[in-house]
């Protein structure tokens, strides 16, 4: 919230009254599936419960909760499996690279546009946030990621610095993890990556991905998803 | 005197789920909370004496919390990787800026000390009166509208980057109560609940 007025005690008041942020579907899923059990488990005890139903109403919801439990623990691995792939290492070592040192010279705004760097990765251009933000290209490095070039350039305002990586070649996924928010159909994912707030999105099936150190989690989010053309996103 | 219908429950999954993020301050911790929470209140049969579900429900959450936190601090600490973060929320929302601003409220409320925060989440997250979240506090009905009012402001001073006041003596601690009495019972004041109207 570096960018807007923090909200009033009012205000915040009606912030928290009127969120409708939902429980994750698999917990939905977890809980509807507890309730069933025990649905199921007290119907015919209802009334006559002998001491073997009392000891089953003990043991069963651990029975249950084992059977839970490893089921998540099933999904887990095959989360982890899946997100253990080349992107996954992508995202993080292209996080890692936004945080490091610039080896060549800052790229100028482009002739044609002005809302980008005269800077691209095969047709994908960073964008130039001196005019609309205040944040001035600082310099730029590449580097070679399991085998993808990945582009990094780097601005700076003030004491703050952040990143923007654009790696090379067709990205499977954005990685998994975080808060996912979706702006105009593309989906950001902010995470953290040794304590730095890290937003990660695709363009035009690019992996980018944008950190910083002194910068929060909405600035970042509110520069990877503007959009010259959306005067409202500033 | 009534039997908890565990098919009711389902129905506060969502307002739960915040309530424990707001005492957590992470949804990873929040969901497993929430789960751990039903899974013990689902384990046998509850009476409930003339209390409604979420009363209950939010008793159970404290509780549960209180014994976490309290084997959790007998346990060695472990740092989360970029691979340990379990995908949070796969519905996106709208716009980002406002996911990222209810993080960073949920995230403020989790860092307000312990009786503040209850109070918080009982009355503006989980939306129980005065008097329910009294109850399931067990302590005085002023002493939870002390508590709301003084978390609020703490919130909100935070997330301004306030400086925080500084301790109060009884006086002070007296008159903060009357402000938050009176705006309490003032109309279209800002602490709304259930009792009030």
């Amino acid at each position: 919230m570096t960018d807007r007025s923090p909200p009033t005690e009012s205000e915040l008041v009606e912030l928290v009254r009127s969120s409708d942020v939902r429980a994750p579907e698999s917990l939905h899923r977890k809980i509807n599936a507890m309730i069933a059990s025990r649905a199921s488990r007290s119907a015919p005890a209802r009334g006559q419960r002998s001491a073997t139903d009392a000891r089953g109403y003990s043991l069963r919801p651990r029975l249950a909760a084992v059977g839970a439990i490893a089921a998540a623990l099933i999904a887990l691995a095959v989360a982890v499996s899946l997100s253990g792939g080349p992107s996954t290492l992508s995202v993080r070592d292209a996080a890692a690279l936004t945080t490091r040192a610039a080896t060549h010279t800052a790229p100028n705004e482009s002739s044609s546009n002005h809302a980008e760097l005269a800077v691209a990765v095969e047709g994908v251009s960073f964008p130039y946030w001196g005019r609309h933000f205040g944040w001035r290209s600082t310099g730029m490095r590449t580097d070679n990621v399991d085998g993808r070039s990945v582009t990094t350039t780097f601005y700076s305002s003030g004491h703050r610095r952040v990143g923007y990586a654009i790696v090379a070649g067709n990205a499977p996924s954005q990685g998994s993890g975080g808060v996912v928010s979706s702006h105009d159909g593309t989906e950001y994912r902010l995470l953290t990556y040794n304590g730095a707030p890290v937003v990660t999105w695709l363009r035009e099936g690019h992996l980018c991905v944008v950190s910083g150190r002194g910068v929060d989690g909405a600035t970042l989010l509110r520069l990877a998803s503007w959009d010259e053309r959306r005067p409202t996103n500033s | 005197m009534r039997v908890l219908d565990p098919q009711s429950l389902s129905q506060h999954v969502d307002r739960l789920y915040r309530a424990a993020w707001g005492l957590c301050g992470s949804r990873e911790d929040a969901e497993d909370l929430v789960q751990e929470t039903f899974a013990k209140v689902l384990s046998r049969r509850r009476v409930l004496h003339g209390d409604d579900d979420l009363f209950y429900l939010m008793r159970v959450l404290r509780n549960t919390f209180l014994t976490n936190r309290r084997t959790a601090s007998r346990r060695p600490q472990t740092v989360a990787t970029l691979e340990d973060v379990v995908t949070a929320d796969p519905k996106p929302v709208s716009r980002p800026e406002q996911a990222i601003e209810m993080q960073e409220i949920y995230a403020t409320i989790a860092e307000l000390p312990e009786d503040f925060r209850m109070a918080l989440v009982a009355i503006d997250v989980l939306g129980l009166s005065y008097r329910e979240a009294a109850r399931a506090l067990r302590v005085r009905e002023a002493t939870i509208t002390t508590r709301l009012f003084r978390a609020r402001k703490q919130v909100a001073a935070r997330l301004a980057d306030e400086p925080e006041p500084a301790p109060r003596d009884r006086d002070a601690e007296r008159g903060d109560a009357a402000q938050a009495r009176r705006e309490r019972l003032r109309p279209g004041g800002v602490l709304p609940s259930r009792d009030t109207p």
